[in-house]
């Protein structure tokens, strides 16, 4: 089975195909899991930001960022890794647009595979 | 010992890690590309790492570093008895890749590069039969438990083994090309495969200073009142500090550490 994810702007699915060696089923288990942690992750991005926990928001984000290489996620390492460093430090405003950067990117990718497992498992 | 099965001779291992993705992912790579691993099982926190690693015995264990109850270092400190090898597993420039370095422990990027986890699994093989890494686990948690930086073990491997210095004994060390020189107390000198560089970056908190392009120095064998553009140590040794680097040097040996 050929999965098709052509034509996609936020996510790069070749390390899924490599890694799932083509078999459909473990590709569906990355796409699925993929679905499952990010938008439970964002939400928990959402909280961080409104209660200003910026330990939180530092934790969640390292430990997305993994899935999110893997995942190919376009432009979204150096904002992590700017977290990563300045989040004790940077202004409240620059940190918001920041994480709303980061979240508005992961939701694009969400919408993105949620499409790919319709259009391909449904 | 390791307890290298002696019946199938396979590497039995563990994963010890809270991210269900990291956990499948580690479990499909170790499974299609090293067929002479056999993960005996997954733990999704540092308590079920505990148990199971008291159950199960492992020759070796992937371990994160910062999972939701504990981190890895705080999971190892709460055994009784280390026997087997650990490779921690981390996302990049994790504050704690500092601490694995200065203890020259063995480390993976997540979400892990093929090549380097063949590496990985060649050093273990390599060693596996040595209890030196096992040895290094405990000083690294020795070291992180004590705030006697002074007393801190550095370890450093080598082509001839395992160089393990205690900081106090550091007086400065000196690039030498790919390699660094390190002068230590009574004369004594190591010759290590590191970069001053390399250097610099596991010992910049530890009270050493980059000071010139060449030269690394221990704040504690600073003897001179430096207001020139060199610094005295304890063994007479003059060490220049460079123009570029003055007010940071005042800054930096001000400070208390």
């Amino acid at each position: 089975m050929d999965v098709k994810w052509d034509n996609t702007s936020y996510i790069d699915l070749q390390n899924i195909i490599n890694i799932s060696r083509g078999d459909p089923d473990r590709i569906l288990k990355y796409l699925n899991q993929f679905n499952e942690l990010i938008p439970e992750r964002m939400g928990y991005l959402k909280i961080s930001l409104i209660n200003g926990d910026r330990i939180m928001l530092r934790q969640i984000l390292h430990k997305m960022s993994p899935q999110l290489q893997f995942f190919g996620i376009k432009n979204i390492t150096t904002p992590i890794q700017r977290m990563e460093f300045e989040y004790q430090i940077m202004p409240n405003k620059e940190l918001e647009a920041l994480v709303n950067e980061i979240i508005a990117k992961l939701e694009g990718a969400v919408a993105e595979v949620s499409k790919i497992i319709d259009s391909n498992f449904e | 010992m390791n307890n290298l099965s002696q019946t199938n001779n396979k590497i039995k291992c563990l994963i010890i890690d809270d991210d269900p993705f990291i956990q499948d992912l580690l479990e499909d790579k170790l499974s299609q590309y090293f067929q002479e691993i056999q993960i005996l099982a997954v733990a999704s926190s540092g308590n079920e790492g505990i148990e199971k690693i008291n159950t199960l015995k492992p020759d070796l264990i992937f371990l994160d570093v910062e999972m939701n109850d504990m981190t890895g270092f705080e999971m190892l400190n709460r055994l009784d008895k280390i026997t087997f090898k650990t490779i921690f597993i981390t996302s990049y420039n994790h504050y704690a890749i500092k601490a694995i370095r200065f203890n020259a422990l063995d480390y993976l990027l997540k979400p892990f590069d093929l090549e380097e986890l063949k590496n990985a699994i060649k050093r273990y093989k390599k060693y596996s039969k040595q209890n030196e890494y096992i040895d290094n686990v405990s000083l690294a948690l020795s070291n992180l438990k004590s705030k006697d930086v002074p007393n801190h073990v550095l370890t450093l491997n080598t082509q001839q083994g395992v160089l393990q210095l205690k900081l106090k004994h550091i007086l400065f060390v000196e690039a030498d090309s790919n390699y660094s020189k390190i002068h230590l107390v009574k004369g004594r000198k190591e010759l290590v495969s590191k970069t001053l560089g390399n250097l610099e970056e596991i010992l910049n908190d530890k009270g050493f200073f980059r000071c010139h392009k060449s030269y690394l120095i221990n704040k504690s064998h600073i003897v001179s009142n430096p207001k020139s553009f060199s610094v005295t140590l304890s063994d007479n040794a003059t060490i220049p500090i460079s123009r570029r680097k003055k007010e940071d040097f005042k800054t930096w040996y001000n400070q208390s550490f």
